[in-house]
């Protein structure tokens, strides 16, 4: 059984102001009275389809991620989760307690104390008083507010604020747990508490539907994911796949500028190509990857230097390379052509990359042109691995002393994500 | 029918929600001001000594029962019902981003405006006691029949706080309505003299008006020792069906709100 069903559900708003006025009243009475009442289903003048037909499913133990352009659909897609909004076609079914990490704070009263607002914002969270009480020391603990948990939360400083709301909402134990952006919450060290607790609700199978523009959270926390443009679901798959998708459905590459006067030479594009040559934005672990590297010269250029770095999309530096510390010269350069970057083995781990690559003067000091993480891609695989490098591996095992070692096979079913690496840990070990 | 059942079995569900939203408008009552209650004793009382005046001394009329006790009695039922009201016509507006943010019942917020007064009709009632024993009131056996009819006011204001809270989300002209409304309407019920008087076409258009023969049936019950009449009984039924009919309507509208906020 499905924890969330969305079939067909479809949102129309409407442009532009309403006049909340009985003078409006009358007119519109009028209008309804001489032509009927409206067809819902049908578009009227300054209408338009927020949600349009949009269907998928959420199952026990599945983390959906929710990406797309700004407008594309997502707050109303979640606030029809919430039912905060109703569809004006199509079904919603959601099974159990739906636990929001949504305005996490919105309950929250200037003038109460910290500890009255946990009762109250948990109220309206839906968690019975009893239920507050046993775990109030446990949130407050979260939260990180102790101290001030008798202060008018008006003092807070809004940190503080959404963590206490947040640390309320962590504590709710819901049977759908919908999450938007709240990554971006309190500080690194809240962020890890954030997540942990998530992925611990996920562990006991709890299902999740995850809103973010953070793409990299997305990739590593779900299990599977949904691309939304114009209201509508444009692709269903693995998370890696759709952040793929929807960059390709984006492509607004920046580089496509070419050498001018003031500069005499330019990085034209730059193409990722897999084993067989194809373009794409989509790479496995320990498969090949080739990075193209276009350039365009106006006039002889002398042993240049090409530089590529790859960084993670939360902005660590996973690698830098350059024909300069390798020692390699590619002569005098003049005109249009390439240069290739041939990795043999990525040993990346699944996430969302980006590649700068830049020309430098023959000293290797100054650019002669930059593109810095204009060109983003996507690592998928089947690796459980934490962190970003995939280290080739082998576990043996000796028992007693002089024991010959034992290799140990890894054996890798396909899981899509790997941070329920963890999880998948504590299954084997139980 | 089973629309009703939902809803109310929905509300059920979110007493706690209920309780805690009655409770933190009390508690931000006593912490914002600093007379606290005592604004619930307050209002009824100068009301009383300025009606007392005039239809005491200036157009004296004869009610039956020492005038004080009488004005007292009808203010405190009547500022139940108008400060529920006066809560409930912004209760959805001003709390804009519970509305539009997090989902459950609404009705809450109207509910809520109306349990709050419902403190305050507790403690004024105090006072009211107070008078009637300073007056030398007699009660008898009638009065067994109060809680029926601070039950029939109750389901009155609700049905009525559940319709203006929700128009005033629609069009936001209701809330000035609401004030000349509730003006007129008070000079237009039984609270400082009796509505009977007025007679003719007029007294009986006035006759329709709800709030008198509960407010009477109030009366009759602490005051003069009579059962409440037929006229009571029909608008507790009324009243009854009035709040079966908003909730419902309260509840199919719900949905509709967070667009129109």
């Amino acid at each position: 059984m499905s924890a969330v069903i969305f079939e067909g559900v479809s949102k129309k708003f409407r442009r532009g102001e309403r006049h909340d006025s009985l003078r409006d009243l009358v007119p519109s009475l009028v209008k309804r009275a001489m032509r009927g009442a409206p067809d819902r289903t049908a578009l009227a003048d300054q209408e338009f389809w927020a949600v349009k037909d949009m269907s998928f499913k959420v199952g026990a133990g599945e983390a959906l991620g929710i990406i797309g352009p700004n407008g594309a659909g997502k707050s109303t897609t979640l606030k029809l989760l919430t039912k905060i909004l109703r569809p004006t076609k199509g079904r919603i079914e959601i099974n159990g307690r739906v636990g929001a990490l949504i305005e996490v704070a919105a309950g929250f009263h200037p003038d109460l104390t910290g500890r009255e607002n946990v009762y109250l914002q948990g109220a309206i969270m839906g968690m019975p008083r009893a239920e507050i009480a046993r775990k109030f020391d446990a949130i407050v603990d979260f939260s990180g507010v102790q101290d001030f948990i008798d202060t008018p939360v008006k003092r807070y400083s809004s940190g503080m604020n959404a963590r206490l709301g947040f640390a309320i909402a962590a504590h709710l134990d819901p049977d759908v747990l919908i999450i938007d952006e709240v990554l971006s919450v309190g500080d690194v060290g809240f962020q890890e508490k954030c997540v942990t607790r998530m992925r611990e609700l996920l562990g006991r199978g709890i299902p999740l539907v995850f809103v973010s523009h953070n793409l990299s959270a997305v990739v590593q926390l779900c299990t599977r994911a949904i691309l939304v443009d114009r209201g509508a679901v444009q692709f269903d798959g693995r998370p890696a796949e759709a952040v793929a998708e929807f960059r390709k459905a984006r492509r607004d590459n920046p580089a496509a500028s070419g050498a001018s006067a003031d500069k005499p030479m330019a990085i034209t594009g730059v193409q990722l190509l897999q084993a067989d040559g194809e373009s794409s934005p989509l790479f496995t672990t320990g498969k090949p990857m080739t990075i193209r590297v276009g350039y365009e010269a106006r006039e002889p250029i002398h042993k240049p230097h090409v530089a590529i770095d790859i960084h993670g999309v939360d902005g660590v530096y996973c690698a830098g390379i350059n024909t300069r510390m390798d020692d390699c010269s590619l002569g005098t350069l003049e005109g249009r052509g390439f240069v290739d970057l041939a990795i043999s083995k990525l040993a990346l781990l699944p996430g969302c990359y980006t590649i700068s690559a830049g020309i430098l003067d023959p000293q290797g000091l100054r650019p002669l042109d930059l593109q810095e993480r204009a060109f983003p891609f996507s690592v998928v695989s089947d690796r459980r691995d934490f962190g970003f490098v995939y280290l080739e591996h082998q576990w043996t095992h000796g028992h007693g002393v002089d024991a010959r070692p034992v290799r140990l096979e890894a054996r890798l079913s396909p899981r899509p994500a790997r941070s329920l690496a963890a999880v998948a840990v504590q299954e084997e070990l139980g | 029918m089973s629309i009703l059942m939902e809803v109310v079995a929905e509300q059920w569900e979110y007493r706690e929600l209920l309780v805690r939203m009655t409770a933190r408008d009390l508690l931000l009552r006593y912490k914002q001001t600093v007379m606290g209650f005592g604004w619930a004793i307050f209002m009824p009382l100068v009301n009383t000594a300025i009606f007392s005046v005039i239809f005491t001394r200036v157009a004296a009329i004869d009610v039956g029962t020492p005038y004080p006790v009488y004005a007292f009695c009808g203010l405190v039922a009547w500022n139940f019902f108008a400060s529920s009201l006066r809560f409930s016509v912004t209760s959805l507006t001003s709390n804009p981003s519970l509305v539009t943010k997090v989902y459950f019942p609404r009705e809450i917020f109207p509910f809520s405006a109306v349990l709050v007064s419902i403190v305050d009709f507790a403690v004024s009632s105090l006072v009211l006691v107070a008078l009637m024993l300073y007056y030398r009131v007699e009660v008898g056996w009638p009065l067994l029949m109060l809680p029926v009819v601070v039950l029939a006011i109750i389901v009155f204001t609700a049905a009525t706080a559940l319709v203006i809270s929700m128009a005033n989300l629609f069009y936001r002209d209701v809330k000035y309505l609401f004030e000349i409304v509730i003006a007129v309407w008070m000079f237009a019920t039984s609270v400082v003299y009796p509505i009977g008087r007025v007679g003719g076409k007029l007294g009986a258009v006035l006759a329709l008006n709800p709030m008198t023969h509960l407010i009477d049936a109030f009366r009759a019950v602490l005051l003069d020792q009579r059962m409440p009449g037929m006229a009571f009984h029909l608008t507790f039924a009324a009243s009854i069906l009035m709040l079966a009919g908003a909730w419902v309507m309260f509840h199919l509208a719900e949905f509709d709100f967070a667009e129109n906020l």
